[in-house]
């Protein structure tokens, strides 16, 4: 793995050099992942382009592959080297690196995907894409005859079991009686285990698969060839999978960088955890799929408008764990702290957290 | 459907799917060992075949072509891991770790642009309603070119480097070169060719991986199946008949521990990944209490020694 990094911090300083002539407009991005994944990566890239875009005169390096290790930290210094005077370090591990490096480089600004902590030029920015989640829940709990979902994801952290729930919760307000199967596959990119997973859960009568892994592509096109569908997550590949794609929730972070950059470079900026959602339009519930009957559709958006208006909440009682025992009573909100550290599944799920 | 039944329908089939590519690369591996050199570039391999063979598919429309691209991409990389250990005499583990990274920054490279293509691959060889039979419909019915291809190279391999003279050859280099230079052997092309071989057959893997298993391209796909090809290697005990047997139970376990979770088993997820390595370190265990320490060919040692 050393010399994997090696090679890695080769090709960030060359990439870095070649982008050349320092200027206050530079801004770097890192990713953890290939830019081009379809996926998670590819979300924080396309913001990257539309600033690139929107904001005349800036110039954007980024960097991929860089893993969460001292070596983010190196290229992070690289790029503030070569110019670069706003810094998007869009992966979680990255926090304590981007923390570090901001006491050293009091001059440049940070910012953080999805960290807790802040420092004088360090902010953060994140969405809750529960709420889009829950609306491809829907079109899950409406498409599927077997009443069978399944959901595929990598690691049981939190935003992940937020998913798994929201998307459950979403389906059972269609038809009550849904289970989801939960796959977990021990990696964020690993698309043969992705494919298996899938084809497990449809010889077990699974018809509609949601995901949370760093692509929906590989689950999107095995669905497609098997007939059956998915609700998509980060980046809508509607296009690889035309008929198995319901929906999905994808980020949409290019207004949220255009808003920082353009604080950023009025010295109006103040570090802080911003945070988006479908409200706000940092996520996104992607169109509709041809499974998606006009019916569904109509429900769907008026879930969502209900959303929007403030006058429905996903986290909010009555909500009962798989084993029956209560959550929350009717009427109640969801403490934040039990939203962020969530550990257990509803009513529903298939499967364990542990 | 009871939680058995979950298990059981399909598992054979999904078994011998996740095995396939790694069994291409296994027999490879076994091959090129037998001759005394270790690849560990077989990773690298992996990636660069089932680029290729996706590049190829996705251009011309034709799984066929793709299989041939990516056995060809395979042994063009393992000819730098020839080069390196055979032309200049360098450390095989130095060389093969060079021949993963080579492979992994290619691919990578290379197969930007093929993210999200969609593909045309192969068909179930049989007939559809094949499924309905009992017991075995399903396996039969799931068959594809690339399963049956990885199930027919086992005993070719096995009957050819144990029934043939070249066979015969092969493994007098892997014990001795000295004497099997001494028996007229040419020890250094002997080498080069299993090696080339085992890079074909890693290609071949890749490209089973990513054109029918998969159908799909992803950077860095193969996710640490060459590494435990090579670690297989020693399950299998060099014998090319055990290399099947060998991917099965790691293909096996690994299918086994998706299907548990659909089958709401109720055991951890991590327990459950663990799965496929305890299985083939039980084996290992079991397979050495048992005697027989010394399958290893000898000029293998002297690999690991020097």
């Amino acid at each position: 793995m050393k010399l994997r990094n090696m090679l890695r911090s080769l090709v960030a300083t060359v990439a870095i050099a070649a982008a050349g002539a320092s200027s206050a407009q530079t801004i770097g991005y890192i990713y953890v992942g290939p830019e081009k994944d379809y996926g998670y990566n590819t979300s924080h890239d396309l913001g990257r382009q539309f600033v690139e875009k929107s904001i005349a005169g800036t110039k954007t390096l980024h960097v991929e592959n860089i893993p969460e290790t001292a070596e983010v930290s190196r290229v992070m210094e690289r790029m503030i080297k070569s110019g670069a005077s706003i810094v998007f370090a869009t992966s979680y591990g990255y926090l304590d690196y981007a923390i570090e490096l901001g006491k050293k480089y009091p001059k440049v600004a940070f910012m953080h995907a999805g960290g807790l902590k802040l420092g004088d030029n360090v902010g953060t920015y994140w969405a809750n894409s529960d709420d889009a989640i829950y609306l491809g829940g829907m079109a899950a709990g409406a498409v599927s005859k077997s009443g069978k979902l399944g959901f595929i994801a990598a690691f049981p952290i939190p935003q992940v079991v937020r998913s798994i729930n929201a998307f459950t919760l979403g389906a059972q307000a269609v038809n009550p009686k849904v289970t989801t199967t939960v796959v977990w596959t021990g990696g964020w990119l690993d698309p043969a285990k992705e494919a298996e997973a899938a084809n497990s859960l449809i010889d077990a009568g699974v018809d509609v698969i949601g995901e949370q892994v760093d692509s929906p592509i590989t689950i999107a096109q095995t669905a497609e060839k098997r007939g059956i569908y998915v609700v998509g997550k980060d980046v809508d590949v509607a296009k690889f999978a035309p008929k198995a794609v319901l929906t999905g929730a994808s980020w949409n972070w290019g207004p949220t960088m255009v808003k920082v950059v353009k604080e950023i470079q009025a010295g109006t900026w103040k570090p802080s955890h911003i945070r988006g959602d479908l409200k706000d339009g940092t996520v996104v519930l992607d169109p509709f799929g041809p499974a998606v009957t006009d019916t569904v559709r109509k429900s769907i958006l008026a879930r969502k408008a209900d959303i929007l208006a403030d006058k429905f909440e996903v986290w909010s009682g009555p909500l009962t764990r798989q084993n029956g025992a209560e959550i929350l009573p009717a009427g109640k909100a969801m403490p934040m702290e039990m939203l962020e550290s969530m550990d257990f599944f509803v009513k529903g799920v298939i499967g364990t957290v542990k | 459907m009871t939680a058995f039944d979950i298990v059981t329908s399909g598992f054979l089939i999904s078994a011998l799917r996740s095995a396939t590519p790694l069994t291409f690369a296994l027999v490879g591996e076994t091959l090129t060992q037998r001759t005394g050199v270790i690849n560990l570039g077989l990773e690298g391999q992996l990636l660069v075949g089932a680029m290729c063979a996706y590049a190829m598919t996705a251009a011309w429309g034709n799984p066929w072509l793709g299989l041939v691209a990516g056995a060809i991409a395979g042994m063009a990389l393992s000819a730098v891991h020839a080069a390196l250990v055979v032309g200049t005499r360098a450390n095989q583990f130095a060389s093969g770790l060079a021949v993963w990274m080579l492979g992994f920054g290619l691919s990578a490279y290379y197969g930007s642009s093929l993210v999200g293509r969609k593909i045309e691959s192969f068909e179930s060889i049989v007939p559809k309603s094949v499924a309905d039979l009992p017991v075995l419909g399903s396996v039969i019915a799931g068959l594809t070119p690339t399963v049956v291809l990885a199930v027919l190279i086992v005993p070719v391999s096995a009957l050819w480097l144990w029934r043939t003279r070249t066979g015969l050859r092969w493994r007098a280099v892997g014990e001795s070169p000295e004497d099997a230079r001494a028996a007229g052997a040419n020890p250094s092309l002997i080498r080069i060719q299993a090696i080339l071989l085992g890079g074909l057959l890693s290609g071949l893997g890749g490209a089973a991986l990513s054109v029918d298993y998969t159908r799909t391209w992803a950077e860095g796909m193969s996710a640490g199946r060459g590494l435990v090809a090579v670690g297989l290697v020693i399950v299998a005990r060099w014998n090319p008949w055990w290399t099947f047997p060998a991917a099965l139970l790691f293909g096996g376990a690994e299918a086994l521990s998706l299907r548990l979770q659909t089958a709401d088993a109720n055991v951890s997820a991590h327990l459950l990944h663990c799965l496929p390595y305890v299985a083939s370190l039980a084996i290992l265990t079991l397979t050495y209490v048992r005697g027989r320490v010394s399958s290893a060919p000898a000029g293998l040692r002297a690999v690991m020694d020097r």
